[in-house]
């Protein structure tokens, strides 16, 4: 534990010499304590773990299916969803036609070379067919098939194509029967005996880091029984963290516990955003993970500088927004926002400032409600039934937000919550709907001040600093990577690990890259309750 | 199984046959299920066939303002008008039931969860903070248990703008609407779908039905190794596999050979412009799938989700999106109201475009029953007293029509699903759970 400490002298944020964070009490975090987490669920693959797991399985050159079931999401993201959620009809009839179409273009003439090391006989040729299926069906299930099961797959191969006359289409129909197992659409992580098995392990660790299936150096390093040992995981964990894929799978995480994917239609009033065109959405969902990818991979910074950090990434259309030079003609560059200028941090970004924000202006209670809930873990109850919420409209006595929101924090029925979020949000308010920088709304000058639980702030510039410095941020940080990782919120079991996996990430100068690593390598990442 | 035509190729259940005889030989015995052969003019369709009764969900979000709703008069015809905002629904006020003054009587501990719960379902949240959470399928998916089983489709789940809709099969247990039409056109009449008297089969179906039948035993046999809510879980999936199964059968088989029933012309998905949906449009295309779905008797249950609850959708003309504007809009909330009145329009596009296919001596609407309703009354409290509830069809004669009821002792409005369901046939004597529990029907509804 202590081999950590120089490396926290080293990293401590480097970029932000004018505003430091503020400096901590590190308490030991001492041993990694046991869990009792809650029996384990089957997790069903979520559409980008689809796609990324037959990409790697078939060719990345495929095109991949347009229509999946949707992800449903469950205490903030989409991967707990997908160990509660049932597949409906429509879902099982959509897994199908996937398959069949994934199966027609990996076995067409221009593919089908790179997957069949043989050439068939005739319609029928079992050999060629286990040929092909065995390292196949190793790779999409995440296991070593039974013979029996590649039996069945080589007979299936062979009835179909006699049926059809076609080898090639007696194997469309056996990799079509291969994508719709539930070995392949669901990840068993069922462990026995309290732990998962080093095989069970892979998948976790795999679509944790990478959010795709095991490759064969993984899968090889589980069946010899290296993971068992605790150096033999740190090399494939480390290598796995090495690899490029670690940035594919931090994006996503980044996606599901952001909500990006919203992004993609955001919706904004153009009478009252003249700014406003069809790609800035997108265009701010690709600064947001560019922006923290680079935190994390290229600069390995201390995470909570996440909320005051003026490096960013820019395309034409943010620019503008941003009132910065694009930094190249084409696409993303790097830029740092300036030092004297309004915004910086995750909460100066378009992307968070628009998605919590109304189609024709901005919200106080919706952007508040974000930072309780996303970045700090509070649970936000909703309002009660039968209160009208109604808050007046702008009016010469009430120009501004903060004028307008002043009911909640007058009612007793609303201030109890609205006290905790809308002061956030009003902080905010020096951004619209859109999040364009303004100092005034409706003429009068806009007062961004506040207080975020004993710390004031001037505007949204000091309030990220009070977020930064926030003890809840970096906890939050840390129960949403677990979670992100086993699939469900720290139950009761989990509480003394959660807290312990706070002290660590203190210990280790608050990496991101390297709590991760600290998740993966610990035993509650591999310990499972047994099955009710 | 069976088509419910007489003398048709494919065998007919007893029921049918049954009622087939006696509708042939125009018996004068008055038994309850026999209404259900007879259109409003009494004419028996002996001639044509019997055809089936089709049921369907169609969903606003956010609610209304009740002030503008509640019809003036009730009762049947002339002994009732239309409100301001369902002045849309004029021309089809002869095919409709308006009914007012019922409850949810579940507790609205979650808003717009709560209502849409109990409005579709009869039964609550397991979980207040997560609204998939629903104790009991909607109303829709218990239809299709029952009468779903026929037809290549158990149920089809459709909406506009991106909707997520609410049609639940239990907890967690989501059917997501198809919100491209593109996509549904391809996925009903695409190339696996076949006009009366095509009779080329593909000859891949027999293949895909013994690779799911080893899907099934895969997934069977899993089902001992996990814990009870994966085994629901995997139970849900196993349904899937069997539906899918039957419909591959069945295409095997020569398609039905209905009158009304023709391949549509393929649509287009619209996008947004400036920021707003094309909601009306998006509505009607999606209409004319339904429709003729339902007409080639593809499906015999459908939802269609117009919005969802909490949608803050850009109407055309409002300054805001309409959650917003439920809760912000001051006053008596004009662009609300105009909303809801927007709402009705399109209902009535998708009344009129079910009215629009002869069936019978009567329309395809008359064969339905179709449930208008909300998640809330007034989207500003998200009040769930006095719910905005409309059926448009007969259900076969079985439903009065032209008809507004008004409920005065704030009834349980699970007595109007419990209603709907005696009227297509379906043998429950009980609907909902706990406070939204009943035990008869809201009888007043019955013709």
């Amino acid at each position: 534990m202590i081999r950590w400490l120089p490396l926290v002298m080293l990293l401590g944020c480097s970029t932000e010499s004018e505003d430091k964070p503020k400096t901590v009490e590190v308490e030991p975090a001492g041993p990694e304590p046991a869990v009792s987490p809650p029996p384990p669920a089957l997790r069903r693959l979520t559409a980008t773990q689809y796609a990324n797991s037959v990409s790697d399985l078939l060719g990345d050159e495929l095109i991949l299916p347009a229509r999946l079931e949707p992800d449903e999401e469950l205490d903030g993201l989409l991967s707990i969803g997908a160990s509660t959620a049932s597949l409906s009809p429509l879902g099982v009839e959509q897994y199908e036609d996937a398959a069949y179409d994934l199966a027609a273009q990996a076995m067409s003439p221009e593919h089908r070379d790179r997957l069949v090391p043989c050439e068939p006989m005739g319609p029928v040729d079992a050999e060629c067919a286990d040929l092909t299926l065995t390292p196949l069906v190793r790779r999409a299930w995440r296991r070593t098939p039974t013979a029996d099961e590649v039996d069945r797959l080589v007979e299936l191969a062979g009835e179909a194509g006699d049926a059809l006359g076609d080898f090639y289409g007696g194997l469309e129909l056996a990799i079509g029967a291969v994508l719709q197992s539930p070995s392949f659409l669901y990840r068993m992580e069922l462990g026995s005996g309290g732990r998962l098995s080093d095989v069970e392990l892979a998948t976790r660790l795999s679509y944790f880091l990478w959010n795709t299936a095991p490759d064969d150096a993984l899968l090889d390093a589980a069946e010899s029984g290296v993971l068992s040992t605790p150096e033999g995981l740190a090399v494939e964990v480390d290598r796995m963290l090495d690899d490029p894929r670690v940035r594919r799978g931090f994006r996503n995480y980044i996606d599901e516990l952001l909500h990006l994917e919203e992004l993609k239609h955001l919706s904004k009033d153009p009478e009252v955003f003249p700014a406003m065109r069809s790609e800035i959405g997108p265009s701010a969902r690709e600064e947001t993970l560019a922006a923290v990818e680079a935190l994390v991979f290229d600069r390995d910074d201390d995470f909570r500088t996440w909320m005051t950090t003026r490096e960013t990434f820019v395309d034409s259309n943010l620019s503008m927004l941003y009132a910065v030079p694009a930094p190249e003609r084409e696409g993303f560059g790097a830029v740092t926002l300036p030092s004297d200028g309004p915004r910086r941090g995750l909460l100066g970004q378009v992307g968070m400032l628009a998605l919590h924000a109304h189609p024709v202006s901005s919200s106080a209670t919706l952007r508040g409600i974000f930072v309780r809930e996303t970045l700090l873990c509070q649970l936000i109850p909703p309002p009660p039934a039968d209160v009208d919420t109604s808050i007046p409209e702008p009016s010469p006595d009430s120009p501004t937000r903060r004028e307008r929101v002043e009911a909640h924090l007058e009612e007793p029925t609303c201030a109890g919550c609205h006290q905790l979020v809308d002061p956030i949000g009003l902080g905010l308010e020096h951004f619209d709907g859109l999040g364009v920088y303004r100092t005034h709304e409706n003429g009068a000058l806009i007062d961004a001040s506040g207080e975020l639980d004993g710390t004031t702030y001037a505007d949204s510039w000091d309030l990220a600093a009070a977020l930064r410095d926030h003890p809840g941020f970096p906890a939050c940080m840390a129960e949403m990577i677990y979670s992100y990782g086993v699939g469900h919120r720290p139950e009761m079991g989990e509480q003394d690990y959660a807290q312990w996996l706070d002290r660590r990430f203190a210990e280790v100068g608050w990496s991101m890259r390297t709590l991760i690593r600290e998740v993966a390598l610990s035993e509650a990442f591999r310990t499972v309750s047994e099955v009710e | 199984m069976g088509w419910h035509r007489i003398g048709g190729k494919l065998a007919l259940d007893r029921r049918t046959l049954l009622r087939g005889f006696l509708g042939g030989v125009a018996v004068s015995v008055a038994l309850p299920p026999l209404e259900a052969m007879f259109d409003q003019t009494g004419t028996a369709y002996a001639l044509d066939g019997i055809l089936p009764k089709r049921f369907g969900v169609w969903f606003w979000g956010n609610g209304n303002r009740p002030e503008y709703w509640t019809p003036t008069g009730e009762g049947v015809g002339d002994a009732w008008s239309l409100s301001t905002t369902l002045t849309p629904l004029a021309d089809v006020k002869s095919h409709l039931t308006v009914v007012t003054g019922t409850d949810i009587k579940l507790p609205n501990d979650a808003p717009h969860g709560s209502g849409a719960a109990g409005i579709l379902s009869g039964g609550g949240l397991i979980d207040v903070l997560d609204e998939s959470s629903l104790v009991l399928p909607t109303i829709d998916q218990v239809m299709a248990q029952h009468i779903g089983n026929e037809t290549l489709y158990r149920s089809i789940e459709t909406g506009c703008a991106g909707a997520s809709g609410k049609s639940f099969n239990g907890p967690n247990s989501r059917n997501p609407p198809e919100s491209s039409a593109v996509a549904l056109y391809d996925r009903i009449f695409g190339p696996t779908f076949r006009e009366p008297g095509d009779s080329t089969v593909d000859p891949r179906l027999g293949l895909r039905r013994s690779v799911l039948d080893g899907v099934l035993g895969d997934i069977d046999a899993l089902k001992s190794q996990v814990g009870a809510s994966d085994r629901a879980r995997l139970e849900q999936h196993l349904e899937g596999l069997r539906d899918l199964e039957t419909r591959l059968a069945r295409l095997e088989e020569d398609p039905p050979d209905l009158e009304a029933c023709s391949r549509p012309v393929a649509p287009v998905d619209l996008s947004d412009i400036d920021g707003r949906p094309q909601l009306r449009e998006s509505n009607q295309i999606m209409a004319e799938l339904v429709a003729m779905a339902l007409a080639c008797d593809q499906t015999r249950v459908f939802s269609h989700w117009f919005c969802d609850p909490v949608n803050d959708l850009l109407f055309p003309e409002a300054s805001a999106g309409h959650h917003d504007l439920t809760h912000n809009e001051g006053g008596d909330q004009p662009q609300v109201q105009a909303n809801t009145v927007f709402c009705m329009e399109a209902f009535g596009d998708f009344v009129r475009t079910l009215a629009s296919i002869p069936e019978g001596s009567g329309t395809l609407l008359d064969n339905c029953a179709v449930l208008a309703c909300s998640e809330v009354s007034l989207g500003q409290t998200h009040s769930i007293a006095n719910m905005p509830i409309l059926i448009a069809g007969s259900a076969c004669g079985r439903l009065k029509t032209d008809h507004h009821y008004r409920s005065l002792g704030g009834e349980n409005s699970s007595k109007v699903l419990l209603a709907l369901l005696q009227a297509m046939d379906v043998p429950l004597s009980e609907f909902g759970s706990e406070e939204g529990l009943v035990n008869t029907p809201l009888s007043a509804l019955f013709a």
